[in-house]
């Protein structure tokens, strides 16, 4: 793993409709847009340490794992 | 979308060694496509699938799982190694 970050996305709290929303309301598939084979979208997100990491960081040094983990309760 | 505080309490709490991010604006998940609506007695709520995604040093992605397969992390794990070794032999 010496060449590959791993970055952890937590999304703990915005969540909770989904589960258990009554049946017959609209929802939408869910279903990502992204598949392989495109270019990922450039993103600049905050870390746990209050620095600025940007995708295009990693350009041309490291391969990038993106967890995106929901509902990881955090205590948000 | 949880704030860097809460992470970097949670990364303290379970010993987690990688950069933990927030997206507390959601832009990143809305342009990846995880950020979902759903329609609630005339209330649009939002909220994010779970999902793993393995980009190379190039920016391109070589692999997404999502949903409940994506719970587990052993096949972006396998795909993570095979990225490695190929990269090794270049």
């Amino acid at each position: 793993m010496k060449h590959m970050i791993v970055l952890g996305l937590l999304v703990a709290t915005a969540l909770v409709a989904a589960p258990v929303a009554p049946q017959g309301e609209k929802s939408q598939v869910a279903k990502m847009t992204l598949k392989v084979g495109d270019t990922a979208p450039e993103f600049t997100l905050l870390s746990d340490g209050w620095k600025t990491v940007k995708l295009s960081d990693y350009r041309g040094k490291k391969n990038v794992f993106l967890a995106v983990y929901v509902l990881a309760f955090t205590g948000g | 979308m949880d704030s860097p505080a809460a992470n970097a309490a949670f990364a303290k709490q379970i010993s987690i060694t990688f950069p933990l991010l927030s997206d507390m604006n959601r832009k990143m998940l809305r342009s990846y496509g995880i950020l979902k609506g759903y329609d609630v007695q005339n209330e649009t709520y939002e909220w994010a699938l779970r999902a793993n995604i393995i980009i190379d040093k190039q920016g391109v992605i070589q692999f997404v799982e999502e949903g409940d397969s994506a719970v587990d992390p052993n096949t972006a794990l396998t795909m993570c190694t095979t990225l490695h070794k190929k990269d090794a032999t270049k």
